[in-house]
This record gives structure tokens, C-alpha cells and sequence, in this order.
């Protein structure tokens, strides 16, 4: 009897941290102004998007830094839709950014995994830099032009069309239950036996395919998957912010998810959702307070973290959780 | 049929020549051991058969079928596997992940993504047997880097076998193994070689002496000899190139 209790108790303690960010996430708008709201909306969505680079870099060892390109052209597609062709229907708009975005993940796949290490890397911002650019380009007097703004973004989008009105804390549900189902769904994928290969991969790809495993392919896979979900995440953005500009696209985007994913710690979902989080709230708690300092305090940040918490914030929460309950 | 049939293999690094015109056959069930000095070309021929280092003139059949210029995971799924010289084994993950990634490495299943690999009860049991055959499942859960050299060079051994394959390759699976752990290496080779062909290239000859059927000699990326064990210590050349005598 004890011992069941124990075992029990055990469970309970191990999930305490899941239980409270859980309960946490389902009542804040109960508790909090909007601004609050607001920022972990963009948590959950930005949360997502580092959770689909982790799945090419943190899980398959592919450190990409082109992956916002996939979340812009989903926003910039369904704004698009939306915007110029007057597509309003959110079952159509929708799936048509994650469309784009995985298609384009399917072309960016076949282009970059020629390369390995540093130049998969390179190759990968060179790609997102090529978007950024299609976007950004203000010397085009082109349709394209007309349609994205330029540099000067792409606003005006409503929330989404589900036949009621959304509101900041009805769209944060709508983001937490979207956020949730992806979620789940990259767990159930790390956790299959095609999660294990691109494990394997990360560790060692000589081995993998002597093992029988047809390694381009894995990663191939891997890759467009991780482009799909950054494409929900770009959607999931545009209905949020009504704007999306090139920002959103290029480099700057794709480092600073980078920098999000290490920070949380790579290869662990729950990590990039944590990097994020810390992230996105110190440059909002820092923004409101000394705006200009932000690069500054996210360097010194960063730094800090490679040097005291190597393997990022989430596994080191993780084992002193586990001495803990010891 | 020949489980392993190789014709005028060559291959070179640049103008230096690994490998000259290597030919010869295993039978199915066969145990070929395969000895030379160091730099003799071995482990080059073991990643040219795997297909990892491509080769550069001759042809590989594995079981009658033409996999010269097959992709090192189609040789596989032809029958192939092989172990390292040097442990190459996925550090960061638990000695049980390991064997589980070895076995459905030739299953369908490994494209599948909304199934938890540990409900695959075929595959857990397999890799339960595996891993208590060498007395590892106790260790199931620990990462590789916390087992011993001697039970890495077993998890090395275990991972070539988990896809029950035709035709094994072992390329000195007795590296940096005490005198003890060599005993045990070989009593578990001897099992597993009961229904595989193998191929095995060591330095160490007493036990390739012990287990192989037949031995290879080859010496400066060429074969010099080839024979029964007791035929390839009478071999004057071999004795020359060991012994630096004849006599």
C-alpha cells in the first residue's frame, strides 16, 4: 500500500511542473492585463516555430538558420489570399500558407541537404536570405511588389472568419489549442520510430546507414515536416499581429530562433518552448524599460547561458527537478 | 551461390593504391578471417563491401546479386551488416534506444511517426534478448557512455546483429579488448556465427585462428594467400611478413 502511494506520489511530483504551466496557461486571461495576453500568444506562436526548427536541428542535428522563411511565406501567403484575392475563408486561407510553406520546405530540402555541418548551415541562410529579398526587394515596381508591401510589410489582417468574433483572449485559446494539437503531434513524432532515426542520424550517420537506414531521405522528411509546422506557426502569426514584413522572413528571425532553441536547450520540445518564452519575455519586460539596451542584455544573455547552463535552460530545470525529488 | 563473391576489387586514396585487383568467395555459412599488417588495406575492404568508400574498378555480388553500385542501407536491406573498428555507437542515447534503432533499422515501421516505438512489442522483445544474452538489460536504460570499453565492443557487436543479417562483417571486433574480454567476445561470436556467414578482419590471431574456417591474407592491398588456418601458418610468406622469417 505504501508503496503504491509512493509510486503515486512519485507520478505526482514528476507532472507538478506540467500540471502548473498547464492550469497556468488555461486561466491567465482570468488574472492578467492584455498586454500579457498578448505576449505569450506570441510566445505560444513563436513557441511552435522553435519547436519545428528543433525537429531539424535540436532532433536530426541539421542546424538550419533559413527556417523563418517558411513561417513568413505561410503569413505572407495566406495575407495575400486574404488581402488581394479577398479569400476569407479561413479553411481555405489557412491551409494555403502551411501548403506554401511546406512546398517551399520541399524545394529548400532538395537544394540544402546537398550540403553537410556548416555548409548545410550556410546554404540555409543563403535560401532565407533569397526570400527575405523577394519580399524585401523595394526597386521592384512589380505586381509581387504591389502585393507584399515591400519593405514596408503587409497589414490589415483581420482575425480569422469562424463565424463568430474573435477577440485577444479568444484568439489566445484558439493559438493555446492549435499550439497544444501541434505539440502533441511532434511529440507523438519524436517519440516514433522516425523520431529515433533522426536521433540516430544527429549521432552518428555512418552508423545509421550501415544500419539500413536511407539517410537523405530521413532528413528530407524531417526537414519538410519541420516546415509544415513553421508553417502553422506563420499562419497562426498573421491572424495574431495583422502585419507581417520581411522582418518576419530573413535572417534576423531565423537567428533569433536559433538563439531561442539553445537557449531552452535543443533536442527537447518543452526546451524550445522555454527558451522562447524567456526570450520573448525579457525583450518585452527589457523593451519597456531600456528598448535600446535589448540587443545588449539578449547577448549577455545569451552568453550567459552557453556558459553556466551549457545544454540550455529546460534539461538543467530538468535534472535539479529530478535531484529534487530525490 | 555465394553469400559473398568479390572480382578484381581495386581502390585507391589518390595515387596510392589501398587496394589491387582483390578477388575471392564465401560460402553461405562460411567463416572467413582476414589478417594483414597494418595499413594492409582490411578495413578499406570492409567499407568498400559496405558500400561506404566507393570502389573504384571490379565488381561485389552479395548472395548471387550485383550491389557494386548500391548505396551502403540497399546492401542492407540485401542482407549486409557490419560492426566498427572503433565504436560508433549513438552516445547520447540509452543503451536500449541503441539496440532499438538496430533492429527496426530494415522494418518498415522506421518511417512511421505517430506510434511510439516502444509499443512495437516484436521489436522490444528482440532487443531484450539481445541485450540479455550479454547480460546488458540491467544497463537497459543507462546512456552508452556510461558502459566499460569491453561491453561497448559487445553493444558494437549487438547492433550488427539485431537485423539477423546473411552476411556479417566485423572489423576487429576485439580492438582494445583485455585478455578476459576477448574470451567472452569469442564464445559470443561463436554463437552468433552458428547461422551467419562472417567475415572478420583481426589483428589479433589467435583468435582468428580459432573461429575462422578459412583465412585471407592481404599485404599491401594485395591477397598473397588464402586457405585453411593451418595451411596459412605454414605459408612462407605469411611467416616472412609475421615472423620476419620462413623457418
Amino acid at each position: 500500500m505504501s508503496a503504491l502511494n509512493k509510486e503515486y506520489k512519485n507520478r505526482l511530483l514528476r507532472f507538478t511542473p506540467h500540471i502548473i504551466i498547464i492550469l497556468f496557461l488555461l486561466t491567465l486571461p482570468t488574472f492578467t492585463d492584455l498586454a500579457i495576453v498578448s505576449l505569450v500568444t506570441r510566445i505560444l506562436i513563436f513557441g511552435l516555430l522553435v519547436m519545428a526548427l528543433d525537429l531539424v536541428f535540436g532532433y536530426t542535428g541539421l542546424m538550419s538558420l533559413g527556417h523563418a522563411a517558411f513561417f513568413g511565406v505561410a503569413g505572407y501567403t495566406t495575407a495575400i489570399l486574404i488581402k488581394y484575392y479577398h479569400i476569407t475563408s479561413f479553411w481555405i486561407a489557412a491551409p494555403a500558407g502551411v501548403l506554401m510553406a511546406t512546398l517551399l520546405a520541399a524545394v529548400f530540402g532538395i537544394l540544402a541537404l546537398r550540403a553537410k555541418d556548416v555548409y548545410f548551415f550556410l546554404v540555409t541562410m543563403a535560401l532565407g536570405q533569397l526570400v527575405f529579398e523577394i519580399f524585401n526587394t523595394s526597386t521592384s515596381a512589380g505586381k509581387l511588389r504591389a502585393m507584399t508591401g515591400g519593405s514596408d510589410g503587409l497589414g490589415g489582417i483581420p482575425y480569422p472568419d469562424l463565424g463568430f468574433s474573435f477577440s485577444p483572449t479568444s484568439y489566445y485559446y484558439f493559438a493555446l489549442i492549435a499550439v497544444a494539437i501541434c505539440a502533441l503531434l511532434l511529440y507523438l513524432i519524436t517519440k516514433s520510430p522516425f523520431g529515433y532515426s533522426m536521433q540516430g542520424i544527429r549521432e552518428s550517420e555512418t552508423r545509421m546507414r550501415c544500419l539500413g537506414y536511407n539517410i537523405w531521405l530521413h532528413k528530407y522528411i524531417a526537414f519538410i515536416i519541420a516546415g509544415l509546422f513553421a508553417g502553422v506557426a506563420g499562419v497562426l502569426f498573421i491572424y495574431f499581429n495583422g502585419f507581417i514584413s520581411p522582418e518576419s522572413v530573413g535572417f534576423n528571425t531565423g537567428g533569433l530562433i536559433l538563439l531561442m532553441l539553445i537557449l531552452g536547450g535543443k533536442g527537447t520540445l518543452w526546451g524550445a518552448v522555454i527558451g522562447t518564452g524567456v526570450m520573448l519575455a525579457l525583450q518585452y519586460f527589457v523593451g519597456t524599460i531600456t528598448p535600446q539596451r535589448w540587443p545588449l542584455i539578449m547577448g549577455g544573455t545569451m552568453v550567459g547561458v552557453i556558459m553556466f547552463f551549457r545544454g540550455g535552460i529546460f534539461p538543467l530545470s530538468r535534472n535539479l527537478w529530478k535531484r529534487m525529488r530525490r | 551461390m555465394d553469400a559473398l563473391k568479390v572480382e578484381h576489387l581495386s581502390q585507391s586514396y589518390g595515387g596510392l593504391r589501398i587496394l589491387e585487383d582483390i578477388s575471392f568467395s564465401i560460402k553461405p555459412g562460411e567463416r572467413v578471417g582476414l589478417i594483414g599488417p597494418n595499413g594492409a588495406g582490411k578495413t578499406t575492404l570492409i567499407n568498400v563491401l559496405t558500400g561506404l568508400l566507393p570502389s573504384m574498378g571490379g565488381r561485389i555480388y552479395i548472395l548471387d546479386q550485383d550491389v557494386t553500385h548500391m548505396s551502403p542501407n540497399r546492401r542492407v536491406s540485401r542482407g549486409l551488416a557490419r560492426s566498427f573498428q572503433i565504436n560508433t555507437l549513438f552516445t547520447n542515447l540509452s543503451l536500449l534506444d541503441n539496440i532499438l534503432l538496430a533492429i527496426q533499422g530494415v522494418k518498415p515501421s522506421r518511417f512511421q511517426m505517430f506510434r511510439p516505438l516502444t509499443t512495437y512489442k516484436d521489436i522490444l522483445a528482440r532487443a531484450q534478448e539481445l541485450l540479455n544474452s550479454m547480460g546488458l538489460w540491467e544497463k537497459k536504460d543507462g546512456l552508452i557512455s556510461s558502459l566499460s570499453h569491453g561491453e561497448q565492443r559487445l553493444v558494437e557487436i549487438l547492433l550488427a546483429i539485431a537485423s539477423r543479417p546473411k552476411l556479417l562483417l566485423l572489423d576487429e571486433p576485439s580492438c582494445g579488448l583485455t585478455r578476459g574480454e576477448t574470451t567472452h567476445l569469442s564464445h559470443m561470436l561463436r554463437s552468433v556465427m552458428e547461422d551467419t556467414t562472417v567475415f572478420f578482419c583481426a589483428h589479433d590471431l589467435d583468435l582468428v585462428f580459432s573461429l575462422a574456417e578459412r583465412v585471407v591474407v592481404l599485404y599491401y592491398g594485395k591477397i598473397i594467400a588464402q586457405g585453411t588456418p593451418g595451411e596459412i601458418q605454414a605459408h612462407p610468406k605469411v611467416r616472412e611478413i609475421y615472423l620476419g622469417t620462413t623457418a
